[in-house]
């Protein structure tokens, strides 16, 4: 089965990257994109993916739907984690691929596919909570943090650290808990891989503003953390051990 | 917001290192717990320590999160074809395709 579109799709238009601004606007990049070795390391090219692309392009169905199997966790673990919600990140996912579908005449394997793929996913789930209005009280907390939104100061306490107790399950909680904002910055960098230069462009804001931001997300996540460590009301002590 | 210059790590106090952590973090390899320029500063102040060792903590578990959680859902996969197939019926009756996505819908 052949989709007519990839090859009637307005993909000739060249850009290295899928970057966009905040604005949605593309955006193309003036010097060659630096590539991000953590990135590369941690997507290294997948057995048969290079052919199904270069088919894909050509409009072969089959192809585009490996590429759909190879990717989806991926991609629908990215939207998941930087929206919460099961239902828009499958929205995303859904969109990601139709973008990708149209988008990928213009890939032109200067960086791995799947950080390419990422990259072009990011984008549009930003795009879709500028246009959701929402993200603008979200995105206002991660670049304008008020004061009871940061994180509280606490080098006085004698807590024991969370080095031993900190595990996937309980850090996968507590970034769910994250204001949006935090949690994208969080997501972007820690997770993803994304460096502050590329944040401060994907977020319109500054590399000092994306450190700033990581940090408060780290803070609120270290609170959140010690909280889930503490007996809840009604619980004892050895319960929770 | 970059690293001052000239910082006397010798003289660091709690609150100034607060301000320098997001930097401290950002340079270098982010293991600030290894740096030898806070050595000193870190043994004397353990809860300055301790705020490092979790935030690196945090930092290297959110790696594991990279990994995939779950597949989406079947009717992710049924619409994007549905989809596609529309656009190509679209695109056949030489009629505009979907909506581009790049393009600002509000302008």
């Amino acid at each position: 089965m052949r989709y007519a579109g990839i090859g009637a799709s307005p993909a000739n238009v060249q850009f290295p990257e899928p970057l966009m601004n905040f604005e949605g606007q593309l955006m193309t990049r003036a010097t060659p994109p630096k590539h991000n070795p953590g990135l590369f390391k941690r997507n290294p090219p997948i057995a048969g993916e290079a052919e199904a692309i270069e088919a894909a392009k050509n409009g072969d169905a089959e192809a585009f739907s490996k590429l759909y199997t190879l990717h989806k966790r991926r991609v629908y673990t990215l939207c998941l984690r930087m929206l919460g919600n099961v239902s828009e990140a499958e929205d995303m996912t859904q969109e990601a691929f139709l973008h990708l579908f149209r988008k990928l005449g213009s890939f032109r394997g200067e960086s791995a596919f799947s950080t390419w793929l990422h990259r072009l996913t990011v984008n549009l789930v930003l795009m879709h909570l500028r246009k959701k209005g929402l993200n603008l009280v979200s995105l206002e907390e991660t670049i304008n943090p008020s004061e009871e939104d940061s994180p509280r100061r606490d080098f006085g306490s004698r807590d024991p650290v969370l080095a031993g107790s900190v595990d996937r399950v309980s850090l996968e909680r507590a970034v769910a808990l994250l204001p949006p904002g935090y949690r994208m910055v969080f997501v972007l960098h820690d997770v993803e891989g994304f460096e502050h230069n590329e944040i401060a462009t994907m977020l319109d804001c500054s590399t000092g503003n994306s450190k700033s931001q990581l940090h408060k997300a780290r803070l609120r996540l270290r609170e959140l953390l010690r909280q889930s460590g503490q007996p809840q009301p009604g619980q004892s002590a050895e319960a929770v051990q | 917001m970059t690293l001052p210059r000239k910082i006397n790590f010798d003289t660091l106090k709690p609150e100034e290192f607060e301000h320098l952590l997001p930097d401290l973090f950002a340079t270098g390899d982010g293991k600030v717990s290894q740096d030898p320029r806070l050595k000193k500063f870190l043994a004397q102040h353990p809860d300055c320590a301790a705020l490092v060792s979790d935030l690196e903590a945090i930092a290297e578990h959110a790696r594991s999160l990279f990994e995939p959680v779950g597949d989406p859902s079947d009717k992710v996969w049924t619409n994007i074809q549905s989809k596609l197939r529309e656009e190509a019926a679209h695109s056949a009756n030489g009629e505009s395709t979907e909506e581009d996505p790049d393009e600002d819908p509000e302008n």
